[in-house]
C-alpha cells in the first residue's frame, strides 16, 4: 500500500469516527472502499476498549480502596499484635495481603490466634504448600472465623534442607490431614505431628512430587515407571 | 468362675465395599460389635489432580476438575472458573450467571438424591434408592440436553459457558419442577419417617458443633450440627444474594442436634430450597446475552494469588491457585469438603456399634474421587 493511500484512508476513518460516513461511500474502486470500512471498524473497536478500559479503572478505583482498608485494617492490627507478643517472628513488614512469618514461634502464634477473643480463627480453611524456588518450600494456611466472620492468610517458608514447621494439629484438627498431604506431597516436616505419614500416596513411594525439581523414580515394586509421555505434553 | 476377656480384632472395611461410596479402605479396630478406633487409608483412587494441573493451561484444568466430584460435577466447574475470574477480574453478564446458578442448583439436587439414596442403600433399604435414582435421571437428562454429557460437563468456562442454554430448556425443567416438588414428600414417607431409619440414625454419631468447625466440616454437614453456615448467604458469591432462601439446620427432630438423621433431614430440606432458588433463577433468567461474550482469548491471570470458596453440594469447595503470570498456574491446590468430613469419622464414630459406623459413614455422604484427587 502507497504512502498516500494510507495517509487517504486514515483521513476518511478520522471522518467516519465523527459520524460522516458520505465520502467513503462515494468512493468508486470497491476494493479500497471495503479497505477504509474495515480500518474504522477497528478504529471504533479500539476507541471502545479504552472507553471500557476507563470505565473499569473508574470501578476498580472506588470500590478496591474501601476492600483494601477492611482487610488491611485486620492484617495490620494481627501484625501489630504479633510484633507486640512474638517480637522477630514478622518476617516481611507487607502485610497488605498476607503475613509472612518465620517457623520458630509459631505454634505459639497460631494458638494466640485461635485463643484471642477478638480474632478467635476457629477454622482452618485450607493448608497447602509450594515451592516458591531459590531453593525455599513455603506453607500457607488460610484462616477463617466462624464467629467475626473474617479471613487471613499466613506464609511461612523455610529452606528445603532444613524443611521444617512446628505443627499445628492440636490447635486445628483438620490440620492433621491437610499437614500429612502436605508433607507427602512437598516434603515439609511438621515437628510434633503425633502421626505423620504420607496419605495419598504409598507409604514407601520416593520423592516429593509437587517439588519443581521432582524426578520420578525409576521402578516402583519391579514395575517400571514410563517417563516418555507420548501423545500429551 | 472364669472372666471373659475381650479380645481387639482388627477389620478391614474395602477398598472394594459397596458402603466405602468408592475405593477406601477403613481399618478398623473392634472390640466384640463396639469400635474402638477406625484409621482411613486414601489414596487408592489418586490421580494427581493438582501435579496434572501444573503442566496443563488454565482452560485445560476444568476437564479435571469435572473427575473430582463426579457426582457434582458442575458445582466443580463453577468453584474453578468463579476463583479464575476473580483472580483475572472478569464479569461474566447476567445470562451467564443465571445460566450456571440453575444448573449449580438442579446438580445440587443430583447430588443429594445420590447422597441420600445411597445412605439408605447403606443401611439396608434398597427401594428409596431407586426412587431417587429414577428422578436423578431426568436432571442428568436436562443437563444431557444442554451439553451433551451425562456425567462430566466440562460445561461452564473461564468467562462463560460452552454453550447456550437448549430451545425448550427453560419450560422441561419447569416441568421437572412441578414433578419433583411432590416427590421430595414420598422420599420423606418412605425413608426419613419410616421406623427403621429412624431407629438406625436418630441418636447416632452426633457431631457437636465444635468438633465439626474443628475438623473443617462444612456444608449440610455442618449445617446438620446446627450452625448456621451457608456460603451462599454468608459470603455470596455469583449472584446469590439476589435470591430468596433459606439455610436449614439440624434441629434435633428425631434424636438429638447433630446425629445422623439430622444430616438425611438437611440435606432434603436443602433440595427444597434449590427449587426455590431455581424457579427465581428461572423466572428472572434474562433472554439477551452472549454466553461466549467475556470468554479471553488468553487465559494468563496475573501475578498473584487466590483462594476462593464456594458452596459444593458438598460444602466449601476452595481453590488455592498461585499464578506467576504464564498460562499455566503455577501451583493449584483443591480444598474438597469430603476430605475433611472424612478426616471426623474416627472422632464421630468410635464407641459406636460396627454397623452405625456404616450408618454415620453413609451420612457424611463423601465421594472419594474428590479426597484422593
Amino acid at each position: 500500500m502507497s504512502e498516500d493511500q494510507e495517509k487517504f484512508i486514515a483521513r476518511l476513518v478520522e471522518k467516519g469516527l465523527t459520524g460522516d460516513m458520505e465520502p467513503i461511500n462515494e468512493i468508486q474502486d470497491r476494493v479500497l472502499r471495503s479497505k477504509v470500512k474495515a480500518a474504522l471498524v477497528k478504529a471504533k473497536r479500539v476507541a471502545k476498549t479504552q472507553d471500557t478500559k476507563e470505565i473499569k479503572n473508574d470501578v476498580s478505583d472506588k470500590t478496591l480502596p474501601g476492600e483494601q482498608s477492611v482487610s488491611e485494617t485486620l492484617n495490620e492490627k494481627i501484625g501489630k499484635m504479633i510484633k507486640e507478643k512474638f517480637p522477630g517472628s514478622l518476617d516481611n513488614e507487607n502485610i497488605e495481603n498476607y503475613i509472612q512469618l518465620s517457623p520458630d514461634r509459631w505454634f505459639e502464634i497460631a494458638t494466640f490466634l485461635k485463643t484471642e477473643p477478638s480474632l478467635f480463627f476457629d477454622s482452618l480453611q485450607c493448608q497447602t504448600g509450594i515451592d516458591i524456588g531459590d531453593n525455599l518450600l513455603e506453607a500457607r494456611y488460610n484462616f477463617h472465623s466462624m464467629e467475626h466472620n473474617h479471613c487471613i492468610e499466613i506464609r511461612i517458608s523455610v529452606p528445603k534442607e532444613k524443611a521444617i514447621i512446628p505443627s499445628t494439629e492440636q490447635i486445628w484438627r483438620i490440620a492433621d490431614w491437610f499437614e500429612r498431604e502436605t508433607y507427602d506431597m512437598l516434603g515439609i516436616q511438621f515437628s510434633g505431628h503425633r502421626d505423620l505419614r504420607r496419605i495419598l500416596l504409598p507409604d514407601d513411594w520416593e520423592g516429593w512430587p509437587l517439588r519443581k525439581d521432582y524426578q520420578e523414580q525409576e521402578t516402583y515394586h519391579g514395575i517400571v515407571v514410563p517417563k516418555i509421555k507420548e501423545g500429551w505434553e | 468362675m472364669g472372666v471373659v476377656h475381650g479380645q481387639e480384632m482388627v477389620l478391614n472395611i474395602g477398598p472394594q465395599h459397596p458402603a466405602t461410596h468408592g475405593v477406601l479402605r477403613l481399618q478398623v479396630k473392634t472390640d466384640g460389635e463396639v469400635v474402638s478406633q477406625i484409621t482411613p487409608y486414601l489414596g487408592y483412587l489418586h490421580r494427581c489432580f493438582e501435579k496434572h494441573c501444573e503442566n496443563v493451561t488454565y482452560e485445560q484444568v476444568i476437564p479435571f476438575t469435572d473427575r473430582c466430584d463426579y457426582l457434582a460435577s458442575m458445582t466443580n466447574n463453577f468453584g474453578y472458573v468463579v476463583a479464575v475470574e476473580s483472580l483475572m477480574d472478569i464479569k461474566v453478564n447476567d445470562r451467564v450467571e443465571h445460566i450456571r446458578v440453575i444448573m449449580a442448583e438442579l446438580q445440587r439436587i443430583a447430588s443429594h438424591l445420590l447422597g441420600l439414596g445411597a445412605f439408605g442403600l447403606d443401611i439396608g433399604a434398597f427401594t428409596p434408592f431407586l426412587h431417587m435414582l429414577r428422578d436423578r435421571e431426568r436432571i442428568i437428562d436436562l443437563f444431557e440436553m444442554t451439553c451433551g454429557a451425562r456425567l462430566l460437563y466440562n460445561y461452564m468456562w473461564v468467562g462463560g459457558l460452552s454453550h447456550d442454554l437448549p430451545v425448550g430448556f427453560v419450560e422441561a425443567t419447569y416441568k421437572f419442577l412441578d414433578y419433583f416438588e411432590p416427590k421430595i414428600d414420598e422420599f420423606v414417607n418412605l425413608l426419613m419417617h419410616n421406623k427403621i431409619f429412624v431407629e438406625r440414625t436418630a441418636d447416632i454419631g452426633q457431631m457437636p458443633r465444635e468438633v465439626a468447625i474443628s475438623y473443617g466440616v462444612t456444608g449440610p454437614n455442618l449445617r446438620a450440627s446446627g450452625c448456621k453456615w451457608d456460603l451462599r448467604k454468608n459470603d455470596p458469591y455469583s449472584i446469590y444474594e439476589q435470591f430468596e432462601f433459606d439455610v436449614p439446620i439440624g434441629e434435633g427432630i428425631k434424636g438429638s442436634i447433630g446425629d445422623c438423621w439430622d444430616r438425611f433431614y438437611v440435606r432434603v430440606l436443602e433440595m427444597k430450597e434449590s427449587i426455590k432458588i431455581l424457579r427465581q433463577a428461572l423466572a428472572s433468567l434474562p433472554k439477551e446475552g452472549d454466553v461466549h461474550q467475556s470468554i479471553p482469548k488468553k487465559i494468563r491471570p496475573p501475578k498473584g494469588t487466590i483462594y476462593k470458596r464456594t458452596e459444593s453440594p458438598r460444602g466449601d469447595l476452595g481453590y488455592y491457585i498461585e499464578s506467576d503470570g504464564t498460562n499455566i498456574p503455577y501451583r493449584l491446590k483443591m480444598r474438597s469438603p469430603a476430605f475433611t468430613a472424612l478426616s471426623v469419622i474416627d472422632e464421630i464414630a468410635a464407641g459406636w456399634l460396627l454397623s452405625d459406623v456404616l450408618a454415620i459413614l453413609g451420612s457424611l455422604d463423601i465421594v472419594l474421587g474428590e479426597i484422593d484427587r
